[in-house]
């Protein structure tokens, strides 16, 4: 028998505000799929800071865009992939800050896409048709 | 959130309750810039109450840090729940704060 796979769709604007929507997104496919309190944690954190780059960074107008997530489980392999139309760019090139400095060394911020790529398994990056695919797996075995 | 401060002769206590995330890291900044401002020189921030923290969240204990090590003060936390000492493991910041298990620990060390 194939393993069970089913799918969300969250869709939401290019205004940070929508962060909280994605919050309580989340909190209710953590009861619907069963997640444990600490991986909702945790994908909630990893869906915040990609989401807060594309939403600061990632557009040159003023308009509003819409940014797709889509979630999908199939056993326990889980999959985010979030998709919006703003300009090119890979996150996955970004250099890993070096976590081993001392605190007047670290410099402020630049953690977000760190966070994202510890957190999860794998990251991968496409950009298709004008659109850029973060495409974000974790196995949720535990 | 909820950002609480009492300050006592020897040291001044912040407890943080709720989420500090891209929305609200700015309300929780503020107290803390006042905090510094006032000339504390020990602070301890306590995170029983606190539950979630992202990336702007952490900006601002780096930023207070900084600022509390130029002043020659001290900043403590005690009370982190596992999923924010996770964070602060896979971020490097256990290495870069002084953590401590209570705020009794946290205010003698």
């Amino acid at each position: 028998m194939d393993k069970e796979s089913i799918d969300k769709v969250l869709r939401v604007n290019n205004q940070i505000e929508e962060l909280t929507r994605v919050e309580g997104f989340l909190e209710e496919l953590g009861e619907e799929w069963g997640l444990s309190m600490s991986l909702v944690f945790s994908l909630n954190l990893v869906l915040e800071e990609a989401l807060t780059n594309t939403i600061s960074y990632g557009f040159d107008d003023n308009f509003q865009h819409i940014i797709e997530i889509c979630f999908n489980k199939t056993g326990v392999e889980l999959s985010i992939s979030i998709i919006d139309d703003g300009h090119e760019y890979d996150p996955t090139l970004k250099t890993d800050p070096d976590i081993t400095l001392p605190a007047e060394d670290r410099p402020i911020g630049g953690l977000g896409i760190f966070l994202i790529k510890k957190i999860m398994d794998t990251v991968i990056y496409q950009r298709k048709e004008n659109r850029n695919f973060l495409i974000l797996t974790k196995n949720i075995e535990s | 959130m909820n950002v609480q401060v009492v300050s006592s002769a020897d040291y001044t206590l912040v407890s943080v309750e709720g989420r500090i995330d891209t929305t609200n890291a700015g309300e929780f900044e503020k107290p803390m810039m006042e905090v510094i401002e006032g000339g504390c020189t020990k602070l301890i921030l306590d995170c029983s109450g606190l539950n979630y923290i992202s990336s702007s969240g952490l900006r601002v204990f780096l930023v207070v840090q900084k600022k509390m090590m130029a002043l020659k003060g001290q900043f403590r936390l005690c009370n982190l729940q596992p999923g924010i000492k996770e964070i602060f493991d896979i971020s490097g910041f256990s290495s870069i704060f002084s953590v401590f298990p209570n705020q009794e620990a946290a205010i003698k060390g």
